[in-house]
């Protein structure tokens, strides 16, 4: 067993300031004796001379624009949670402490391409939503959370190492029980280490069973049970982002972080999204949603951003937001393995690009506007073509019905009447017909009866135009052009 | 006083015509008809935006031979804000494979152009075809390096009063029917010199014989109407 613990050391700032590019001078405040003390501020406050420990009025004059926000616990273990959703793409064994999950990965490095590869990919993508992580890597759970805490980066894989890893660290990293820690203290023990040297029965008998129990189950002499974590079957996350935000563009920012997360969540699950929802929260004003459609199942961010880019270029915002949620309902199976050996269709293959313009087209003109054409099987030209998804094949039946006659390129959407002089169609002048007319009658079966003779006609100006005679209205009118 | 032939010189091939040799024939799509290969210098300019001016958005069945082989190919041939309704059963009987069509309709001024530009620079389409309603100069340049960048011939039907506007188009036509099928003037021509025409026999009947769907994709499926 091999676990990998991701301490995150920023959760408390980056749970507020994740959904902006540059944060300003933020400060964590919590209740400390009967006032308000700051416990964590980021590196703006930090210039400002602001400190964990300094009284909130005091953190407030040194910086009268710094942004407070009260500490919230339940958001940093929902946090963690969604973090969690992400992870699943890593392990299926996921387990949690305060600011830190815990991944056992020994089953899954060959399949990321070894460690190097698996820890790399794991810092870029937990960068890119937006948390900042130390890890460690160790044989127990606790062994690794205990270093990802205070030695970062620690990389552990036999007893000895873990022994003398695990040594120099004080003994208050470990627990903070303050009858273990007061005891230890009074028998003059500082470090693991010293404790570690002691026969475990007699330090049973000083300190109570916790102390030894949990020093067994550090190196791994005793079981570590932990309880089973499942994945939940949607996603659903918001990011707040730390005051408003009144131009869309700005939006993709905070965007991109969720697409991060979700394209964990989907490697996890083996699927990819075709539908997102995406609902913009503002002050004071109801929530705008809107959703994003992907033509293929997808889990790229990188693509996924690119459609929301046209998206949001043409959404009208009623008002400024604050928080940006997706949601994604379903999943559908994605077969990522054939597409890469196959080569020539992924993002950069010919049928990549395709759907790279149809889904760029689609997302800011609006589907119905961006359409394929497909012949269908009827003798009435009104009826003898449809508007279709593009690329979608004809069916074998819905090949066109009227062989070798003269057809024009071109059709009206609507016949158009034309005036008639002396029994003479007119349009710019009088029409010369062509002989032989075609007939067609057809419709009487779906109410749509036509009875009609076609004509080819020249006009005064050159032009080859395709009229009818209405036989049963008895009126002329011209449907289509040929030039 | 002795009367020279002109066309009997040009085809004696002792009259200089001015020309700046022959055009690379990489960067020329065989248009499909002859008179009109013969008037372009082998074909339609590839990677090029190409201007055809009319009085009543004429000039597509100049395009039909390139429209059937180019649709032998996985690329979209894409329509941006047709006139009327491309009639799917007769593009069908000439041999276009209609499902490569891309309808782009309903659309602003605005949104058709950039529907325009975003199609050519894809490399995902081999023709691009667009009835613009209004063009700046600098939006015809912007179609002319997209067009470049994506390696797809963009056709661009306009006015004849457009003939006005400066455009850094590589050919730009005036087409006009006439009895015996569409007349065509060059304006402007990269490479060579406006002034010329000739009269592409379209829509005499009968049709050409249309390829066959299944002509296999790599041949290329050229139709010759004089034949």
């Amino acid at each position: 067993m091999l676990w990998l613990a991701l301490y995150f050391p920023q959760l408390l700032i980056e749970v507020f300031a994740r959904g902006r590019q540059q944060a300003g001078a933020l400060a964590i405040v919590e209740p400390s004796g009967g006032r308000e003390q700051v416990s964590r501020c980021n590196g703006a406050a930090q210039a400002y001379g602001i400190r964990p420990g300094l009284a909130l009025p005091a953190a407030l004059a040194l910086c009268a624009g710094l942004a407070v926000q009260r500490r919230d616990r339940a958001r940093e273990q929902r946090a963690l949670d969604e973090l969690a959703l992400w992870a699943y793409q890593f392990s299926p064994r996921i387990s949690f402490e305060p600011s830190l999950l815990l991944l056992e990965i020994g089953a899954s490095l060959r399949l990321f391409g070894g460690l190097p590869r698996l820890l790399d990919t794991v810092q870029r993508e937990l960068g890119q939503i937006g948390y900042s992580v130390q890890h460690a890597l160790a044989m127990t759970a606790t062994a690794a959370g205990l270093l990802a805490r205070n030695r970062p980066g620690c990389q552990v894989s036999t007893r000895g190492a873990l022994r003398e890893a695990l040594a120099a660290l004080p003994l208050a990293c470990l627990t903070r029980d303050p009858v273990t820690r007061d005891l230890v203290r009074h028998i003059g023990l500082d470090s693991i280490a010293d404790v570690l040297a002691l026969p475990r029965p007699e330090l049973a008998r000083r300190s109570g069973p916790q102390l030894p129990q949990l020093l067994d189950r550090l190196l791994g002499e005793a079981p570590d049970p932990r309880p089973e974590w499942h994945p939940p079957q949607h996603f659903s996350q918001t990011i707040e982002l730390l005051g408003e935000i009144g131009q869309t563009t700005a939006l993709l920012f905070p965007a991109r972080r969720l697409m991060v997360a979700l394209c964990g969540f989907l490697r996890g699950l083996g699927g990819g999204a075709q539908r997102l929802q995406w609902t913009l929260l503002h002050r004071d004003h109801p929530e705008t949603r809107f959703g994003q459609g992907l033509l293929e199942p997808s889990r790229d961010p990188d693509h996924m951003l690119e459609v929301l880019r046209e998206r949001v270029e043409r959404l009208q915002l009623p008002a400024p937001v604050v928080a940006i949620g997706l949601r994604v309902d379903d999943w559908l199976a994605f077969e990522e393995c054939n597409r890469d050996l196959l080569g020539g269709s992924g993002p950069d293959g010919p049928s990549g690009r395709d759907h790279a313009l149809l889904e760029r087209l689609a997302n800011r003109l609006g589907g119905q506007c961006v359409r394929g054409l497909r012949c269908h099987a009827d003798h009435r030209p009104e009826h003898a073509w449809r508007l279709c998804a593009p690329g979608e094949p004809g069916a074998a039946d819905t090949a066109p019905v009227q062989q070798g006659r003269a057809q024009p390129l071109w059709l009206l959407p609507q016949p158009r009447p034309l005036q008639v002089h002396q029994s003479v169609p007119q349009y710019g002048g009088p029409l010369r017909l062509e002989d032989l007319p075609e007939r067609i009658e057809a419709g009487w079966w779906d109410g749509f009866d036509v009875t009609r003779d076609y004509f080819v006609a020249h006009s005064r100006a050159g032009e080859r135009l395709w009229v009818f005679h209405d036989r049963r209205g008895d009126g002329w009118y011209l449907h289509g052009v040929f030039m | 006083m002795q009367v020279v032939d002109l066309d009997e010189l040009k085809r004696s091939g002792v009259l200089w015509r001015g020309r700046r040799g022959q055009p690379d024939p990489g960067r020329l799509l065989p248009s499909g008809w002859e008179v009109l290969d013969e008037l372009l210098g082998g074909g339609w300019p590839r990677a090029a935006l190409v201007e055809v001016l009319s009085e009543a958005h004429q000039g597509l069945p100049l395009l039909l031979p390139l429209l059937v082989r180019l649709s032998t190919r996985p690329r979209w041939l894409v329509w941006v804000a047709p006139p009327y309704v491309p009639y799917a059963p007769a593009l069908a009987a000439r041999g276009v494979q209609v499902e490569r069509l891309l309808l782009v309709h309903e659309v602003s001024g605005g949104q058709s152009l950039w529907a325009a530009e975003q199609a050519l620079k894809s490399g995902a389409c081999g023709v691009v075809l667009a009835w613009p309603r209004q063009l700046q100069t600098a939006q015809l340049r912007r179609l002319q390096l997209a067009a470049e960048e994506g390696d797809c011939v963009a056709i661009l039907f306009r006015p004849v009063r457009a003939a006005q506007q400066a455009s850094p188009a590589a050919l730009r036509l005036r087409v006009c029917p006439v009895p015996s099928g569409l007349e065509v003037e060059v304006l402007k021509r990269r490479g060579g010199w406006g002034g010329d025409s000739c009269i592409v026999p379209v829509g005499t009947e009968p049709m050409p014989d249309a390829v066959p769907a299944a002509a296999g994709p790599a041949t290329p499926c050229i139709l010759r109407p004089g034949s």
